[in-house]
């Protein structure tokens, strides 16, 4: 009876051991720490870093720590007007390629529907990288001798130097994203056009609904669920466009006008050495990719998709 | 309400390399206001390229199809007046049961918000639906499903009901109860009704006429009991009825008196005087009997007397179903051929007996053997109940 307390302790360390949770654990255990390794404690870290005043060579000085970079930020109209770029950039980019994408899905689902046959002609720009795009826009966009000036010219219209002018810079990098994307949005909205069964169209029809009305009250409203999924992808690549810009412009210094928050991180930091501004700009980041995607995943969560 | 006219209707589908299909046949059938018409066939039939084509929703090739005496060939489906139920029910997932059976009338009518809203709320009480007005189709049940289905249809008040395998989806039991209830809604309704299905149970039961689709082409029109016992070809024969009609290739000998002899593998059956008239001078002939109209008997009982109406059989199997038992027999001493009987579920008969089983004359069918057309048929009048089998 002396060792009584010794049983039980070592029946609960054998119940422990037993235990859903750690008989699993090799499964889940080395990906939980890659993962919270190299993500979520350098959103931590970065954090920490905003806070302090790093810049420069040497190390961060950690012992003071406050939110004067934040307090920055709304001195500096160079970070009002990346925000400002940066929402007409993501809302402009993302509308627009929701709209191109349904029409397009629904022309060739027509196509694929009523002839059977098949064009992947519009996704092919999708398939290419951002760095040929953007090379191949800029020469599209070329002043003197591009094809859109060359082109407006025969309307007697132009030439406009469309990524050289402030004014004209975020329409036309919106422009070519919106080509380079609109493929993507029609494949997801053609994947969701394919699951409505034909009954709905012909229930529809003999319900005496025309075509566009039929598109417009039955067909699309089912489209909802693509139209969520693609919005949210849109968004964080608009939010990261950065690469496309970095590749139309030589770097991460694009014309004015064209500054999203995405270049100005990395030109704080890397160019001009401001480790901790620039990681306030990379937080401000996480922060508006964090308010797209949280509602997503809250709504995937109450309808037991998650 | 609306008289309907098929009139040499024909569909042809061509295929991508060209190939031309025949969906529908040069398929003529008048269908008059009010009736209940179940068009019915196998799979393939072309019974429900022909309701979508009345629907509007296939193209005609050739022929025409009248509603009131007005050609509705090109006419958009908007403007037929028609109302559909399909098998899927094709409920609109995104909308309440209230916005599916308003939209219908939104879209085909200029009556105002709140004349459709009371139309869809009278509708839905009638139907027993109210309840669930403001419920979206997935968190219905299938039979409720099935009514909406149909609230949905009769709230247009159309001209023509067209309704395609309507109740396949739904259990047996509920499938009995709808085919009931779509009856007493069609009759108190007397709306022109199109049912398209490929249960013959469903067709001889509901409808006023039922019209026999095969291979696109129409075989036969006609009541349920007309197209039962006086079948227009053996297609028809075979396909009307459950368990379904035995047939026996036979070639006809003359007898030495009057009539014939229709001889068989197993079976040699002596045919009187009108029915070697019908059959004329064909000799390839099918000799039809339907299951419940063969007696059997054990043959150690009292034998029956041999009149030439009688064959020699062995019990194979013994289905019962409660009120009859559905016996397959081999035919002949060697079993060669193969029968269907059905008789009383009260009848002691098992899997091995040796039988006696006796055609009636008057109960029999006699087709072409080429053409599979109906030469003679039972006489009706003669289908008074008669003494047990056994």
């Amino acid at each position: 009876m002396t060792d009584g307390g010794t049983t039980e302790e070592r029946s609960t360390l054998r119940r422990w051991l037993d235990s859903d949770i750690v008989q699993s654990s090799p499964f889940w255990l080395p990906p939980f720490l890659l993962m919270g390794f190299f993500v979520y404690a350098a959103i931590g870290w970065n954090l920490l870093l905003s806070l302090t005043e790093y810049s420069g060579f040497g190390d961060p000085d950690y012992s003071n720590l406050g939110l004067h970079n934040y307090r920055a930020m709304l001195d500096d109209p160079g970070m009002w007007a990346a925000t400002r770029n940066t929402f007409v950039l993501l809302v402009g980019f993302t509308v627009v390629c929701l709209i191109v994408g349904l029409l397009l899905a629904l022309l060739l689902d027509r196509e694929i529907r009523f002839s059977r046959s098949f064009r992947t002609i519009y996704l092919l720009p999708f398939a290419l990288s951002f760095i040929v795009t953007a090379q191949f826009w800029r020469w599209m966009y070329n002043v003197n001798n591009g094809i859109v000036n060359q082109f407006i010219g025969l309307f007697g219209i132009g030439p406009y130097n469309w990524l050289g002018s402030p004014k004209l810079v975020l329409g036309s990098v919106i422009f070519a994203l919106v080509w380079q994307f609109s493929g993507y949005t029609m494949i997801i909205y053609l994947a969701a056009l394919r699951s409505i069964p034909n009954d709905q169209y012909e229930a529809a029809r003999v319900d005496g609904a025309s075509t566009v009305r039929m598109y417009w009250r039955v067909i699309v409203p089912q489209l909802r669920p693509a139209m969520v999924s693609a919005t949210v992808t849109l968004v964080l690549f608009a939010l990261k466009a950065f690469d496309f810009l970095y590749a139309t412009f030589d770097g991460y210094r694009p014309r004015r006008g064209a500054d999203i928050l995405a270049t100005k991180m990395v030109r704080e930091s890397f160019g001009r050495s401001e480790w901790a501004y620039g990681s306030s700009i990379a937080l401000m980041l996480f922060v508006l990719s964090l308010g797209v995607i949280a509602p997503y995943l809250y709504n995937q969560y109450k309808r037991g998709n998650l | 309400m609306a008289e309907t006219q098929l009139d040499d209707v024909r569909k042809v589908f061509t295929e991508d390399d060209g190939n031309e299909i025949v969906a529908v046949n040069d398929v003529s059938i008048d269908i008059e206001d009010g009736e209940f018409l179940v068009l019915v066939g196998p799979s393939g039939c072309g019974k429900s390229t022909t309701l979508r084509m009345i629907a509007g929703l296939e193209s005609i090739t050739d022929g025409e199809i009248r509603l009131d005496d007005r050609v509705i060939n090109d006419l958009p489906a908007k403007e037929r007046n028609i109302a559909m139920v399909f098998q899927s029910y094709a409920l609109y997932p995104h909308m309440t049961v209230r916005e599916n059976m308003a939209f219908g009338l939104e879209e085909s009518t200029d009556l105002s918000d709140d004349e459709i809203a009371t139309r869809v709320e009278e509708t839905a009480e009638m139907m027993g639906i109210d309840p669930l007005l403001d419920r979206k189709p997935e968190e219905l049940s299938g039979g409720q499903q099935q009514r909406v289905a149909l609230g949905r249809a009769i709230v247009r008040e159309p001209a023509v009901f067209l309704m395609d395998e309507p109740l396949s989806n739904l259990d047996a039991k509920l499938r009995a109860q709808m085919r009931t209830e779509l009856q007493q809604l069609q009759e108190q309704l007397e709306t022109t009704t199109v049912y398209v299905t490929h249960d013959q149970t469903e067709a001889m039961t509901m409808g006023d006429r039922i019209a026999i689709l095969n291979d696109g082409e129409l075989q036969q029109v006609g009541t349920p009991l007309e197209c039962y016992h006086e079948p227009a070809n053996a297609f028809v024969a075979d396909f009307i009825g459950e368990p379904a009609m035995n047939f026996f290739d036979v070639t006809r000998r003359n007898a030495d008196g009057d009539g014939a002899v229709l001889v068989g593998e197993t079976l040699e059956y002596a045919v009187s005087n009108d029915i070697t008239t019908a059959i004329g001078d064909r000799n390839e002939l099918v000799l039809g009997v339907r299951p419940e109209d063969i007696d059997i008997q054990h043959s150690d009982g009292n034998p029956r007397r041999a009149d030439g109406h009688t064959v020699p059989a062995t019990v194979t199997v013994v289905e019962p179903t409660g009120d009859e038992n559905i016996v397959y027999l081999d035919l002949g001493e060697d079993g060669s051929e193969t029968a269907i009987v059905t008789i009383d579920g009260m009848s002691r008969i098992e899997a091995g007996d040796s039988v006696v089983a006796h055609i009636p004359e008057d109960a029999i069918h006699v087709f072409d053997g080429k053409t599979n057309e109906a030469l003679h048929n039972r006489r009706v009048e003669s289908s008074e109940p008669r003494a047990p089998n056994i």
